[in-house]
């Protein structure tokens, strides 16, 4: 994925694939990027350090013909699927596009079957798996654009830029601390969530306290806070408008973190929108990498979507007072 | 005695702030929320200009101005208002209570400084 200072490009996701054949390679790597698929092939043996290492994955594309037999290949699609059953592997079939001739037990790790010769299938199963939420053009722009800003003000004197967004199925939490921000519209309800790594955050706060020591995780909390606060009410100004709130049905479900496996649900099977922002000191070298990721678990309504228009007399620029 | 109460949950926020107002020369308490705002207001008669954040746990920004006007019947302060929100709702509820200003975060302290000089003396 392409880092820019903003961008705001249609998302893309982040697929594994698992398949070995030079005849069709070439094939799928042209298919990935007609249809705003990022591909990662992997080397065979290496797919759970993969999967270790790529905790923001759309899904998997695996051939049968991977493992060598098709009985490796299902034991290998097996372990996959019981680390990460978020993810829909697809299998690639030699003769048909189905798993009905599979056995019951190794059927259940795919989720749909494509051929080779019949791409346009693939086409429908990415956009059944992961693209299956549409997202606005001016929303993901704007979102690029209030990250941003905030991180430049918050971060300062980092230099920040981000990655095309994309579509994430996995649920695993990166870093050890995240945030999470409910988001209340007329047209979408879920939630905000930033995560990031402790430590790098923890230097980074340092140096901008001119190498204070005494910065604690209460202080490197409390900056999140701000900037979770930040592109919360960026988001809320530019989109949501005061109805929002009484439109939105007050349905709730409970979410759950386990932090033994880094895990997070949100009860509900639907992707999530993901923007990775990148931090970087030009003067020290450090980096931090910041995830935002958009979870609109409780209602999606996109066609309801638009950007809130002010009248010249109600813009003022953030940070200066507006006198009554 | 304080000139300026700066009222926020987020401590980065009361940290910036009041930071850059004391080395500004002026005097500055600091609230964590709408609660705690009003009993600071409440035990220093000194402070003449209250800035704080609309979203808060405990007690809102908005309730907190309705009271100082209301039950403290607090009329000379001055109070302005800075936070993420924007909404023209919000601006007119913290007009209607006596708001003399709003700032849309982050805070710009060289942008309002003149302004809360002349507010806090």
């Amino acid at each position: 994925m392409n880092a820019n200072p903003v961008s705001s490009a249609n998302p893309v996701s982040k697929v594994l694939v698992l398949d070995n054949s030079a005849e069709h390679l070439p094939q799928i790597r042209s298919f990935c990027e007609h249809n705003n698929l990022v591909p990662l092939k992997v080397r065979r043996g290496a797919e759970m350090a993969v999967l270790r290492t790529n905790i923001d994955l759309g899904g998997i594309l695996c051939s049968e013909d991977y493992g060598g037999t098709p009985e490796q290949t299902a034991s290998i699609a097996a372990e996959i699927h019981a680390a990460r059953p978020e993810l829909p592997i697809i299998l690639r079939r030699n003769a048909r596009a189905t798993l009905a001739d599979l056995p019951e037990a190794v059927r259940g790790s795919f989720c749909a079957a494509y051929v080779a010769s019949e791409m346009s299938g693939l086409r429908a199963v990415i956009a059944e798996y992961i693209f299956c939420l549409l997202y606005p053009n001016a929303l993901l722009r704007g979102i690029a654009e209030i990250g941003a800003a905030v991180l430049r003000t918050q971060c300062s004197p980092l230099t920040v830029s981000m990655d095309t967004p994309y579509i994430v199925r996995d649920r695993v939490i990166f870093g050890e601390l995240f945030s999470l921000i409910p988001l209340e519209s007329a047209w979408c309800r879920g939630y905000m969530m930033l995560q990031t790594e402790e430590a790098p955050f923890m230097r980074l706060l340092s140096r901008q306290r001119s190498g204070d020591a005494g910065v604690g995780f209460r202080n490197v909390n409390d900056l999140l806070s701000e900037i979770t606060n930040l592109i919360w009410g960026g988001f809320k100004n530019r989109y949501m408008s005061d109805d929002g709130a009484r439109l939105a049905k007050q349905v709730q479900v409970p979410l759950i973190v386990n932090h033994l496996h880094k895990y997070i649900s949100f009860g509900t099977e639907n992707p999530q929108l993901c923007f990775r922002f990148n931090l970087f000191d030009p003067v020290a070298g450090g980096a931090v990498t910041m995830y935002a990721r958009f979870v609109f678990n409780l209602s999606w309504a996109p066609e309801q979507f638009r950007e809130i228009q002010q009248g010249a007399s109600g813009l003022v620029d953030s940070g200066a007072l507006e006198l009554f | 005695m304080a000139q300026i109460l700066v009222v926020d949950d987020s401590s980065t926020v009361r940290d910036e702030v009041s930071a850059f107002l004391r080395n500004a020369g002026l005097n500055v308490a600091t609230a964590v929320d709408g609660k705690d705002g009003l009993s600071k207001l409440q035990a220093d008669p000194a402070i003449r200009l209250v800035v704080c954040d609309v979203n808060m746990p405990n007690m809102d920004g908005l309730t907190m101005v309705e009271k100082i006007r209301g039950e403290l019947n607090n009329k000379a302060v001055n109070l302005i208002m800075l936070t993420t929100e924007s909404s023209p709702n919000m601006k007119e509820r913290g007009k209607a209570a006596g708001v003399k200003g709003w700032i849309v975060k982050p805070f710009n302290g060289p942008a309002v400084l003149e302004a809360f000089r002349k507010l806090a003396s």
